[in-house]
């Protein structure tokens, strides 16, 4: 019976169906803890954790529609022209906003760490957590933590920063757009950004840019700032 | 430009991103250096944003979407992190919310300083 799953329509269809109860769902409750994308990983995860179906069965279709990460990446140069003029009036803020940013993200983990005692392992795995995947994943491997833990958590990060972003923004009163966007983006990736983008234009330009910037600055930094620690 | 068109342009910068990366060895990833390509492509005019507005728009509304794959895969680490689960989850979730702020504020009071002061000046 099982058989007749192992074909990459199962996990097309899965992922696409999901995902469209995901946008139903936040378009009718509009509720930022509604986010489509984390309704559709619980029931895509669900579904499989309860039928018992291999992660290996949903990413003969996974990996047809993961290819089109590379386009969907790419495309974010698009906001980002149109708000050129945004970046260039703003060039030293964001900058300094996506270093801080960086810094920050460093210092939460090393201090957490600390205090709960983790792994050296777990620590090094979770530090490039707020960067784009195959850029966390490198970095990972070149501090010693390991490559599978970094992309867990580098997407946890990323759901997190789209479902937190709004009320954050209102909570700690950033109002302006170049400063949301640069926020959500350098915090949390890709998959943080495509919030950016439905919160403005403006915020899902610097956001695009941020991922960039952010995932440049963590991997040249975080080795430094390891091996000054350690010195 | 008609659709597949379109996705063919798109497509073909990643291949450029993908090689620079891996024939080439520069060490950003093939979607970033593809974005990156992209940008200076239209910057300088030489793609306009019309001739692409249809594809970019289809993945720009849908991105949460083709991130979901990478995602499921969280279920293969479930093995590995054993005990440190919930700390581990509670941890990613807590920096972010800090970075974000962090990240937020300090752009937004920098961004209003220089906004500030060219009014004044």
């Amino acid at each position: 019976m099982r058989e007749v799953l192992n074909t990459p329509f199962f996990g097309i269809v899965l992922t696409i169906v999901a995902y469209e109860v995901g946008v139903a769902c936040s378009r009718k409750f509009k509720l930022s803890i509604c986010n489509p994308m984390m309704i559709a990983a619980v029931l895509i995860i669900g579904f499989l954790l309860i039928s018992g179906i291999e992660l290996e069965t949903y990413n003969l279709g996974g990996d047809y529609i993961a290819i089109f990460l590379g386009p969907a990446t790419a495309v974010l140069a698009v906001p980002l022209y149109k708000q050129l003029d945004q970046l260039k009036a703003h060039l030293v803020p964001i900058l300094i906003g996506i270093l801080v940013g960086t810094l920050t993200s460093f210092a939460i983990v090393m201090l957490c760490a600390g205090i709960f005692q983790i792994e050296e392992v777990l620590k090094f795995s979770l530090l490039p957590k707020s960067i784009t995947i195959p850029m966390g994943v490198e970095l990972s491997k070149s501090i010693g933590g390991i490559p599978a833990i970094t992309i867990a958590s580098i997407v946890i990060t990323g759901i997190t920063g789209g479902v937190v972003a709004p009320i954050i923004c209102r909570v700690c009163k950033i109002k302006h757009p170049v400063a949301q966007g640069i926020a959500v983006g350098t915090a949390s990736h890709a998959v943080g950004t495509a919030k950016a983008l439905e919160m403005g234009e403006t915020q899902g330009a610097m956001s695009s840019l941020a991922i960039g910037v952010t995932g440049v600055v963590t991997s040249v930094i975080t080795p430094i700032l390891l091996h000054l620690l350690a010195g | 430009m008609r659709l597949l068109l379109q996705l063919a342009l798109i497509l073909s910068v990643c291949f450029i991103g993908d090689f620079l990366h891996r024939v080439c060895g520069i060490p950003l990833p093939g979607n970033i250096l593809a974005m990156l390509i992209l940008f200076l492509l239209l910057c300088t005019k030489i793609v306009k944003v019309d001739q692409i507005a249809e594809m970019s728009d289809f993945f720009l509304k849908r991105l949460p979407f083709f991130f979901l794959p990478p995602t499921i895969g969280i279920l293969a680490v479930y093995g590995v992190l054993k005990g440190n689960l919930i700390l581990f989850f509670l941890l990613s979730v807590l920096a972010t919310i800090v970075t974000l702020a962090v990240t937020g504020k300090v752009t937004d009071i920098l961004v209003n300083i220089q906004e500030k002061g060219k009014k004044d000046a």
